[in-house]
């Protein structure tokens, strides 16, 4: 899922401090799950500003409400009213959420409550780790289900490196290094042998370098996007 | 113990909201305790005197 955190809110009261009335806007999905940006955590950091700007002798409007998901159009339709009667949506989604209110109102100004951190898991509850750096090619089939790309700080296609020191990462005692794991889970298999396997130089365009990136599927797009797009 | 680090992040909400940490406290009583709850609830109520009413609070009374 997309890790998220929320920002301090200091920098939140700065984002909101030429606004009179704000919504505050969770949602539903992955930042639920983590703890970052749901239904609850809308409601808390919306008693916090109110609280906050009451303090401050402000009289702003904040009001609250969660979608299902902040990324698709579906569910952002369902709030344009809502939308309309405030002058900064204050979203509490990944940046994804936070774009995709810019770009379906064009009129409105969103500001992001959150900082959206990494693709990861819930390791524990409480904590948090990076999993996937989403790079558009998959090797994990090679490196026994552990992604050295997210996992190992130089993303190294042929580790460990000579940092690795009792497991663990040279740039961080408590981050487990990914080569180590990766050795760990081939022995454990019986695999070992393709540790020996070299990883040729690998095509960095499927990742960020090769710009922001785009999928098509032709089987599930509608005539009238397909035609839009080839006026 | 979690509610005693979930009273601490309740502290840190209010501190940075501005109504001050120092409003909330939590301790560890049994129903045997009873000097111990008496003394803890004045030194509480001395400082909330201390801190003055709830900046919430319209007018700023002390009631």
């Amino acid at each position: 899922m997309i890790i998220g955190e929320q920002k301090p809110l200091e920098e939140i009261k700065a984002m909101t401090a030429d606004h009179e009335r704000i919504l505050v806007l969770g949602c539903g999905t992955c930042v639920t799950v983590c703890f970052a940006g749901g239904e609850k955590e809308v409601g808390i950091l919306a008693s916090s500003l109110r609280m906050a700007s009451k303090i401050d002798g402000e009289e702003k409007t904040i009001n609250e409400t969660t979608v299902q998901r902040q990324c698709e159009w579906e569910f952002l339709d369902e709030i344009q009213q809502q939308l309309e009667s405030h002058d900064l949506v204050l979203s509490m989604a990944c940046g994804i959420g936070v774009q995709a209110i810019a770009e379906r109102f064009p009129e409105a100004t969103v500001a992001p409550a959150l900082n959206t951190t990494f693709l990861g898991l819930p390791e524990e509850q409480g904590l948090w780790t990076e999993r996937c750096a989403a790079c558009g090619e998959c090797i994990l089939h090679k490196t026994a289900g552990i992604c050295p790309i997210a996992r190992c700080a130089k993303s190294l296609l042929n580790g460990p490196c000579g940092g690795s020191q009792g497991g663990k990462c040279e740039i961080d005692p408590e981050l487990a290094c990914a080569w180590q794991l990766i050795y760990d889970r081939l022995k454990a298999r019986g695999q070992l042998d393709r540790m020996l396997a070299i990883e040729p130089a690998r095509d960095w365009s499927t990742g960020r370098d090769g710009g922001p990136r785009r999928l098509v599927r032709e089987d599930l797009r509608l005539e009238s996007h397909q035609h839009e797009e080839e006026t | 113990m979690r509610a005693e680090r979930r009273v601490e992040y309740a502290k840190g909400l209010l501190e940075e909201i501005g109504l001050g940490g120092d409003r909330l406290e939590m301790h560890f009583i049994s129903s045997a305790m009873g000097r111990e709850f008496a003394q803890l609830a004045t030194e509480m109520t001395d400082r909330i005197r201390e801190l003055g009413p709830s900046p919430l609070r319209e007018g700023g009374s002390d009631g």
